[in-house]
């Protein structure tokens, strides 16, 4: 029943309209385009930093002392912080109490901390040394000769003298921060392990512990790239559910579907037209998003092969999810507010834009059961990631999907009894 | 010639070839019942007319007959095809225009009418039939542009492209002013020239006189008569109406030797006869007294007076 003559004729008539409709351009392609262009800026490069303010009271002479300055460097070599200096006539407490101040995290280096620092580490050593020749004693002191003895005895006394001389107070950082800032756990375990590291340090251990990340994958990926897959999904989603719908619709209500109901094209054929012509969409919107990001900024991802498979049986569902509910909705209004009522909770809510991670269990448990959620989670898998295995939940969920809903457009969508 | 030889001579050049058989057609719409056991035939070559008020079944009826709706009951045979059994065949064959066509706006008149002419497999020139419709010049115009009178042109090319053996036209002037509905007529009565049948609808009784040969009248989903136009007014119209100002001194007088039915409108009397040659004789002696008169003859509206009781409006309702 497909004449494929007619399918292609109707394909390119469907396209031109669609091309000469500034709408249809507008919500098919320059919005995602505006969308991917301004979340891209905002968040593209982001490598997550906070903003950390430090006051540093440790002076001599009107100079930072080195230990000081050395911290400070350490802090900003972890990349986490964006540090930004007070100047040491400040009130830091004051300050961090005025409504103005909007970032409420400072770091003060009070006086003495370098001094502290050092006499504890000096005090901190001699207990190790102490110590070891403690434990020598215990173990070996058999082997040992009993003038070695009474030297290494003599050796003890003489540095618990100096422990003693030495001031032991510790150095102290003291972090002003509410402790309800959802920023503060990871702040203050960032702290941690600059101290922890300096620490170290300042008693000449080498780190045995060490954690090295590695990222997935060998590219280096920011944001953008993880989004532009997400961004693709999305938008061949709503192409699907409210372009195509609200297409379907307004055919219908200005009579031309009548008109092409009269002649002998089947119903299947006006289908597959319709499928092929979001099929199209999809290409060319996926080519133009990928354009972007390569000139704008710099993602390197072309999609394969099977980037592409999953990217025409994405727009074959949601087309024929549109064409379903283009042929159950009458009204055109009602058909245009079905469809942004389930295309936009679905985008926003299936982490094509951000990752689920950061929403509520129960709306990842949602997110899960949206369509899209599998499309642009697959899309992701193939084109960032390049993990194929991970995208074949998304091939069989969309799979299924698209063999539901073909049947269910052909079976819903009038071809007789047109009003 | 008299009489009985022209009407066989039109029944030669209409062949009588059957190319739509309705029987009995039924149609409900839930519990409403909107055609109640409608029977007519139309022949190869002629211009039918399907004609009635808003809602009397017209629609209902031609979208049964395009393979558009499904009967409820009865029997719609087209071009000798069953429309329950051969929507493809029929679909094939025929043309049509539906009501209040509509087509794809931001495409162009030509593009619209390659569409059609491509989904019927058509390879030839479709320009003959831009020409032949008077849309040569707007071809690259978009459909949205146009105004109501060529878009209903365009819409007969574009049931007319597909080379059909019939034409169907819903309701193909409804709604355009009187000079665009000429502009249709006249493409209309070319159809009939170039051999097509045409089955049209409407609510116009002048477009019916105009343009059919034989028309079937529908008044809530019933047939009330079907017959030729010609036959229809001899038959229904009421007879010749004659028409004198009522100043003109024995006008009431002679009127009333010749018929009984005589009656006062604004400020004319009117003498109505059923025998044409009472009227004559009333003519003559009206002219010999020097009395002005106007005749007028009965025409579609008198017919449906006649057989329905109500007059039809503009907008198609009854009235």
């Amino acid at each position: 029943m497909i004449d494929l003559r007619s399918v292609l004729a109707l394909f390119a008539a469907i396209t031109k309209s669609w091309m000469r409709s500034k709408t249809g351009v507008f919500f098919s392609f320059l919005f995602p385009v505006m969308l991917l262009l301004v979340f891209g800026t905002i968040f593209g490069e982001q490598e997550v930093k906070y903003t950390l303010y430090v006051q540093n009271l440790d002076t001599a002479n009107g100079k930072e002392t080195n230990l000081s300055k050395f911290f400070i460097e350490a802090l900003n070599s972890t990349g986490a912080f964006d540090v930004k200096r007070l100047d040491a006539d400040v009130d830091a407490f004051k300050l961090a109490n005025q409504q103005s101040f909007k970032v409420k995290r400072v770091l003060m280096i009070p006086k003495g901390f370098e001094q502290n620092a050092l006499n504890k580490s000096i005090s901190v050593r001699i207990g190790v040394i102490t110590d070891t020749f403690a434990r020598l004693m215990e173990r070996y002191g058999k082997y040992i000769n009993e003038s070695a003895k009474r030297n290494i005895t003599k050796g003890q006394k003489m540095l618990a003298t100096w422990e003693n001389k030495t001031e032991t107070s510790k150095a102290e950082i003291i972090l002003l921060m509410d402790k309800h800032d959802s920023s503060y756990p990871i702040i203050y375990g960032i702290l941690r392990s600059v101290t922890n590291a300096f620490n170290n340090k300042l008693i000449g251990a080498e780190e045995i512990v060490n954690v090295t990340t590695k990222p997935l994958t060998n590219k280096k990926l920011r944001a953008a790239d993880y989004y532009l897959s997400g961004y693709i999904a999305a938008f061949i989603m709503t192409n699907g559910i409210i372009g195509v719908t609200s297409t379907v619709s307004e055919y219908r209500r200005n009579g031309t579907l009548k008109r092409l109901a009269a002649t002998p094209l089947s119903k299947t054929s006006w289908i597959m037209a319709n499928v092929v012509q979001q099929t199209l969409l999809a290409i060319l919107l996926t080519i133009l998003m990928v354009f972007l990001g390569w000139l704008i900024f710099n993602i390197q991802t072309i999609p394969n092969f099977f980037a592409w498979l999953l990217i025409f049986i994405g727009a074959i569902t949601f087309c024929s999810m549109g064409m379903v509910l283009g042929g159950i909705i009458k009204d055109v209004e009602a058909a245009t507010g079905v469809g942004n009522a389930i295309a936009f909770p679905m985008m926003f809510l299936s982490g094509a834009f951000w990752p689920i991670e950061i929403m509520p269990d129960y709306l990842q448990f949602v997110a899960k059961l949206l369509p899209l959620y599998y499309f642009h989670q697959g899309l992701r898998s193939i084109m960032t990631l390049d993990n194929l295995e991970g995208a074949f939940t998304s091939f069989l969920v969309l799979g299924v999907l698209a063999v539901v809903f073909i049947p269910l457009a052909i079976k819903v969508t009038k071809w007789k009894e047109l009003d | 010639m008299s009489g009985k030889v022209i009407k066989e001579a039109i029944d030669r050049k209409l062949t009588r070839e059957k190319v739509i058989e309705v029987k009995e057609l039924v149609k409900y719409y839930g519990d409403t019942i909107a055609l109640n056991k409608v029977s007519f035939e139309v022949y190869r070559g002629e211009i039918f007319s399907l004609v009635g008020p808003n809602g009397a079944g017209k629609t209902t009826t031609v979208e049964i007959l395009e393979c558009l709706r499904r009967p409820s009951d009865g029997v719609a045979k087209v071009l000798g095809y069953d429309v329950l059994k051969d929507e493809n065949e029929i679909k094939k064959r025929i043309g049509v225009m539906p009501q209040n066509f509509n087509t794809l706006e931001r495409l162009t008149v030509k593009e619209n009418v390659e569409l059609i002419a491509k989904i019927y497999g058509i390879k030839s020139d479709i320009n003959e039939y831009l020409e032949l419709l008077g849309l040569d010049g707007v071809r690259n115009k978009k459909f949205h542009t146009l105004s109501g009178g060529m878009r209903r042109r365009v819409g007969i090319c574009m049931a007319l492209v597909g080379e059909p053996e019939l034409v169907f036209l819903d309701e193909p002037t409804t709604g355009l002013d009187p000079q665009a509905r000429k502009d249709v007529w006249n493409v209309i009565k070319q159809l009939k020239k170039m051999g097509k049948t045409v089955f049209l609808t409407t609510h116009y009784m002048e477009e019916v006189e105009e343009l059919c040969d034989r028309a079937s009248i529908i008044v809530d989903g019933r047939i009330i008569h079907t017959d030729r136009i010609n036959e229809l007014i001899l038959e229904y119209g009421g007879g010749i109406k004659i028409i004198a100002d009522r100043e003109a001194g024995d006008a009431d007088k002679i009127l009333r030797k010749f018929t009984d039915d005589v009656f006062y409108e604004r400020d004319s009397i009117v003498g109505r006869f059923k025998s044409r040659r009472e009227a004559g004789k009333a003519i003559a002696e009206l002219y010999e007294n020097e009395c002005k008169i106007r005749i007028v003859e009965p025409s579609m509206d008198d017919v449906f007076m006649n057989l329905v009781g109500k007059r039809i409006d503009e907008r198609g309702e009854l009235i």
